[in-house]
């Protein structure tokens, strides 16, 4: 008796937790449905129109607005070329299997080509060989999907992340360079991982290009912290006893706390004169162990990537020197126009979508805001 | 004869004696050696600063462990804790960044959320007899896709300290002068002062603890252990609900899907403060040397520049050592 | 009279502040069953520890076979063939007889585990002991009776020639105590030599050979049983007289009012269309073979199981019972026979137990009174002898008798005005049983009532007032005191239908 009695609840608990999937998949699909109406809109209105194809986008979630606009600029470009989109994202950024899963259902749903920003390239290797076999095209974005079979992937829609962090680190020597010449000093780098490809480039791109402007100051450079950073540094590394020290710290989990520690260590250091914040995790991780200490602003320059509130305020407010930030709407934009040319079967090659240098006086100017995201 | 039995009855339980007790002497010892290890090996430590972050990141683990002390006394556990605090923060952050109610409404939904799953994980343990371990493993799945859902995916912002609505940052940390104070730090001594009153000195709170020694003698007592054990779990889901606050007020942005993995934080801290796996015991205020371990431990290890992954292995082997002392101390009565 | 294969001479063990064994002698022969008596914490688990290797002696000479020994552990005390058999029994349920009879030394086959092998040697076991087991049942399929031959089988499967039986008749039938009976004296007969503890001093009388009474970690004597009555064992046993007379005549008033009527209670297979009434003052006999339905009633009564019909009226109000909270609150206690899991709280203190059922009136306003609390602990503590160093102690450091007084304490704190004792006297010592029967007397002379449910006959006997008999759920019968007989009872006990 009480083991059928479990056994029915059991079954309730997995409908109930089926309702609740489906729950997120329709919340996932409705933008697909959105898109469906409008396209037949345009059709009516149109009907010579070319397109009607069908694209399976996989991103990697929506917890940043930056993927919000990046729907956003996909949504716009497929009503207006007359296509349709499914685009969906797993729930957070650590979460590798479910985007992977995605992947496949996205292979299964044989759409006409796929739109692919992978969290973690090897982990969706299988899925990708799969959608070449099947003789579905994908199209990588954001970080694209680096180191896939050849021929699976046509091209990219994406912000060259390592001209981005370069772009951070030029802009950054700007304001400390005279402290660098003066050596002695340490530059901290927090990323939120060293897996994802954005991150590492983004990461890799401000120190080459940090090490070789201190260099070119004739000063010896260390890059310490970090394995992964350490290893991937091509240059010469004088390590701890360098005269430009670059710290790159990543936490061993992705939580607020975490990151925070890891920015407070930098900021307590008496050397440290700038910390750069590889997206906007690690930047709000800045900010929010600058608190208790208000070093930033005063004797560390503090540099951001991407937006959102609390980035724009710490910015507004003097606490972060610069960001920058992508063009999320030309991404989404660019990644239709490839899948759209792919489908129809023109050659594609990669777009840069590009990336900006913003501050407290430039914030506000249209041709940055449009990027910029609460 | 009881007169004499009496005597020698009362230094045993003498109060300071009795509140400190052998486990939480330890852990006290370990917080101070560990203090005093961090601050001679790195003189950025060694700064007010630090201490102030030290207490900013424990206040939410605190609440949360205090919480979930209660479920794990009664012999059960509350795995939804953490992925609920992010989901509670989330969706009381939502009403007032984009629905635009006061911040104040904002945190009492907050904390009626923790409370309403309280409820849900009191029903499905207390009444529904599903083991805790399942039964809050579903509920943290749960709320793991109810924050995403809720809020539309979307990453939330409190209002800033810099803001006019930014005032329940102060909560948990005001400035005075030119000091900061951590005032969070009060309400957790006082919540801890409550709740030892609660555990031990009120009738919820004894039959709490008699539940988690033996259910069915406690039943057979006429005690109505199925309302007791609810309320364990509603009490767990309310301090789940502050510590949604305590984090929001000490964060920048809370990220949809987040938080799992901050149970095992909070739980972590409750077991090495001597709380039974088992049920039937455990100290509210062992429960925050607990978690004064596991944050000191977290602050510093960065410090003595050890890298992210020998923190967390040194964490677990401290975790291991702790439920060894017990083990140990059970194994001599 | 078989010669001796096992003798311990002057054995002398000490723990911190106990001396636990004095210089205490045993022999055991082949062929013969020695009974092992004494009252709890006479030392008797203790002497047997020490023989199977558990404890190390601190002084004493055993001899085994001839030789001087001293077995490291109780694996080697196995292995040279001198097994224990415990009380409680330590059976995987998950796992098939077999699997648990070769638990540790499993039967291989290269580098798996031959399970077929393992069945055909218990099965081998099973045919030389004469019981009827499948060895491929799951342990916890059998009833507790067949688990205990099992524990018998997996004793003698390493080749025993000392088995000793820590109370095996603890948990077991009538039947199967017959049955088990039978494999003693059958393994006797094959030349073992076997030591049976147990309280119960009729089995003794049937069983054994010889009985070596210890008290107070002390050897007292030993006696030929044939040769020596109850008084005389009881009498070593307590260093006093106990008499164990039945009652004669019921001490209730023939006016006496009805306090509590049961009609038509069903609950379950267990409790079929039970009805029955109490007296003020009165103690009410429930007799029958385990399995009766004896507990099943009280527990529908009291709430504790639900009740599938029935009314139950209390000084002649109908009351709703749904529960144990309902009960309590109708002035209505249970001491469950089973006093570890459903009893008291063991990890709690004796003070905390004492007012479990009754915490509200020790509250000053929202907060406990402890010092109250420890009053009223100190003050049951006192009026029933119960021997603890404090009312801070655990009650897991107590022994039986005085963990029940700890529950009876508990509902005369509440107050109850009814008393259901389920086997109160289970696993008691003789000296505290007496006690309790005393407090029991005094109880119903106070004018409170009490239900007993009870398997063993002498207790029914010399206890009740009145004494219903229940069979497989039915009752099947209720006698007054001066009518019944141990032969009537035993009838109506076995009255199915």
């Amino acid at each position: 008796m009480k083991k059928k009695l479990l056994s029915a609840l059991l079954c309730v608990a997995m409908v109930a937790s089926l309702v609740v999937g489906c729950g997120g998949s329709t919340e996932e699909a409705a933008p697909a449905e959105e898109a469906t109406t409008e396209e037949a809109a345009t059709e009516e209105a149109a009907p010579a129109a070319e397109g009607g194809y069908h694209f399976e986008i996989v991103s990697k979630g929506f917890q940043h607005a930056f993927w919000q606009a990046v729907y956003k600029g996909a949504e716009q470009k497929a009503a207006e070329l007359g296509d349709t989109m499914n685009f969906v994202g797993p729930n957070s950024e650590s979460d590798i299997a479910d985007q992977v899963q995605m992947l496949n259902n996205a292979i299964n749903a044989q759409p006409d080509a796929i739109g692919l920003a992978a969290l973690d390239v090897n982990a969706a290797l299988d899925a990708i060989t799969a959608a070449q076999s099947a003789g579905i095209a994908i199209i990588g974005f954001d970080s694209g999907v680096p180191g896939a079979p050849e021929g699976s992937v046509l091209a990219n829609a994406a912000t060259d992340n390592y001209a981005a962090g370069q772009l951070a680190a030029e802009e950054t020597y700007k304001l400390i360079g005279e402290k660098v010449e003066a050596g002695g000093v340490r530059i901290g780098v927090l990323s939120q991982d060293a897996t994802g490809e954005s991150l590492i480039s983004r990461g890799t791109g401000f120190i080459d290009k940090m090490a070789e402007l201190a260099a070119a100051a004739g000063k010896t450079v260390g890059v310490v912290g970090n394995d992964y950073f350490v290893n991937a540094f091509a240059g010469e590394n004088a390590g701890d006893g360098a005269e430009v020290i670059i710290e790159v710290l990543v936490p061993s989990q992705v939580t607020a706390e975490l990151s925070a520690i890891d920015a407070q260590t930098l900021l307590n250091k008496e050397d440290t004169i700038c910390i750069y914040g590889s997206n906007s995790h690690s930047a709000e991780a800045l900010v929010t162990a600058d608190s208790n200490i208000g070093k930033l602003g005063d004797t560390v320059v503090g540099v951001g990537f991407d937006s959102g509130i609390a980035i724009m305020d710490a910015i507004r407010a003097g606490k972060l020197a610069g960001a920058i930030t992508q063009a999320p709407v030309a991404m989404g934009e660019a990644v239709i126009e490839l899948l759209h040319a792919v489908a129809s079967g023109e050659t594609v090659s990669d777009v840069d979508t590009g990336c900006q240098w913003y501050t407290a006086e430039n914030i506000d100017d249209p041709e940055i805001a449009q990027n910029l995201y609460e | 004869m009881a007169d004499n039995k009496k005597k020698s009855n009362a230094l045993a339980s003498n109060p300071i004696v009795k509140a400190i007790g052998g486990q939480r002497l330890i852990v006290i010892c370990v917080i101070i050696a560990l203090f005093a290890f961090f601050c001679i090996k790195s003189p950025a430590f060694r700064q007010y600063s630090t201490i102030l972050s030290i207490l900013d990141y424990s206040y939410y683990i605190s609440f949360m462990a205090i919480g979930v002390t209660l479920a794990l006394i009664t012999g059960g556990n509350d795995l939804s804790i953490g992925t609920g605090m992010v989901c509670y923060a989330l969706v009381g952050g939502f009403f007032v960044t984009k629905l635009g109610m006061p911040v104040a409404v904002g945190m009492l939904i907050v904390v009626i959320m923790g409370a309403i799953m309280g409820v849900l994980n009191g029903i499905l343990v207390a009444i529904l007899n599903l083991p805790p371990f399942i039964a809050t493993l579903s509920t943290m799945m749960i709320a793991r896709g109810l924050g995403s859902l809720l809020t539309g995916g979307l990453s939330i912002t409190w209002p800033q300290a810099s803001t006019a609505d930014g005032w329940f940052r102060n909560i948990f940390k005001i400035t005075v002068g030119d000091t900061k104070l951590p005032l969070g730090f009060l309400w957790v001594l006082i919540l801890i002062f409550v709740m030892t009153i609660f555990l031990n000195k009120t009738k919820p709170g004894r039959y709490i603890i008699a539940i988690g020694s033996n259910k069915e003698a406690t039943r057979l007592s006429g005690v109505n252990v199925v309302k007791w054990h609810m309320l364990a779990y509603i009490i767990c889901g309310i301090f789940t609900g502050l510590a949604g606050i305590a984090y929001a007020a000490t964060f920048q942005a809370i990220a949809p899907g987040t938080g799992a993995g901050l149970e095992l934080d909070a739980i972590a801290g409750a077991i090495i403060g001597g709380t039974s796996m088992t049920g039937g015991s455990g100290s509210i205020v062992g429960t925050l040397l607990g978690v004064f371990v596991m944050s000191m431990l977290k602050t510093g290890l960065p410090f003595i520049g050890l890298q992210a992954n020998w923190q967390q292995i040194i964490t677990g082997l401290v975790l291991i050592a702790a439920v060894f002392i017990d083990v140990i101390r059970t194994r001599k009565r | 009279m078989g010669e001796v294969i096992l003798t311990m001479k002057g054995i002398d063990k000490s723990f911190p502040g106990v001396h636990a064994l004095d210089h205490v002698d045993l022999e055991i022969r082949k062929g013969e069953v020695l009974a092992l008596m004494g009252e709890n914490g006479a030392g008797k688990s203790t002497l047997m520890k020490v023989l199977t290797g558990i404890y190390k002696k601190d002084e004493g000479t055993i001899t085994y076979e001839g030789k001087e020994v001293e077995f490291e552990n109780p694996r080697a005390a196995q292995a040279a063939g001198v097994v224990i058999v415990h009380q409680e029994l330590n059976m995987m349920s998950h796992l098939t007889v077999a699997q648990n009879i070769f638990i540790g030394r499993e039967i291989m086959k290269g580098k798996l585990i031959d399970d077929a092998k393992m069945n055909e040697e218990a099965k081998k076991l099973f045919q030389k002991l004469n019981i009827d087991i499948n060895p491929t049942e799951k342990m916890g399929n059998l009833t507790v009776g067949k688990q205990q031959m099992c524990e018998i089988a997996k004793a003698i499967s390493h080749d025993a020639k000392v088995i000793i039986f820590d109370e095996p008749s603890a948990a077991l039938t009538e039947a199967e105590i017959e049955e088990l009976f039978k494999i003693i004296r059958d393994l006797r007969d094959k030349g073992m030599g076997i030591v049976y503890i147990s309280h119960r001093m009729d089995e003794i009388k049937v069983i054994t050979d010889r009985v070596t009474v210890m008290r107070d970690g002390t050897y007292v004597g030993t006696l030929i049983t044939k040769d020596s009555t109850k008084d005389d064992i009881i009498n070593m046993m307590v260093g006093r007289v106990i008499y164990e007379d039945p009652k004669t005549k019921s001490n209730v008033a023939p006016d006496a009012p009805v306090v509590l009527k049961v009609e038509h209670l069903n609950a379950g297979k267990m409790v079929r269309d039970v009805s029955f009434e109490l007296h003020k003052g009165e103690i009410l006999g429930f007799s029958g073979l385990m399995g009766a339905g004896r507990t099943e009633t009280a527990r529908a009564l009291f709430g504790a199981d639900k009740k599938d019909s029935g009314d139950i009226y209390i000084n002649g109000k109908k009351v709703e019972i749904n529960s144990p909270e309902d009960a309590v609150k109708n002035g209505i206690g249970y001491l469950s026979e089973d006093r570890k899991r459903y009893g008291c709280v063991v990890g709690k203190t004796v003070a905390e137990n004492t007012t479990m059922a009754s915490l509200e009136n020790f509250m000053s306003g929202l907060f406990i009174n402890k010092k109250k609390e420890e009053e009223s602990a100190w003050k049951y503590v006192d009026a029933l002898k119960t021997k603890t160093p404090t009312v801070d102690t655990e009650v897991v450091n107590l022994s039986g008798g005085n963990q029940q007084k700890v529950v009876i304490a508990k509902w005369l704190v509440r107050d109850c005005e009814i008393l259901i004792f389920d086997e109160p006297t289970r696993g008691i010592d003789v000296g505290a049983k007496s006690e309790i029967y005393t407090l029991m007397n005094e109880l119903v002379a106070q004018g409170k009532s009490i239900i007993m449910i009870s398997s063993e006959m002498t207790e029914v006997l010399r206890m009740s007032d009145r004494i219903i008999v229940m069979c497989e759920g039915r009752k099947t019968g209720e006698i007054d005191i001066a009518e019944a007989t141990q032969e009537n009872i035993m009838h109506m006990a076995t009255q199915r239908n």
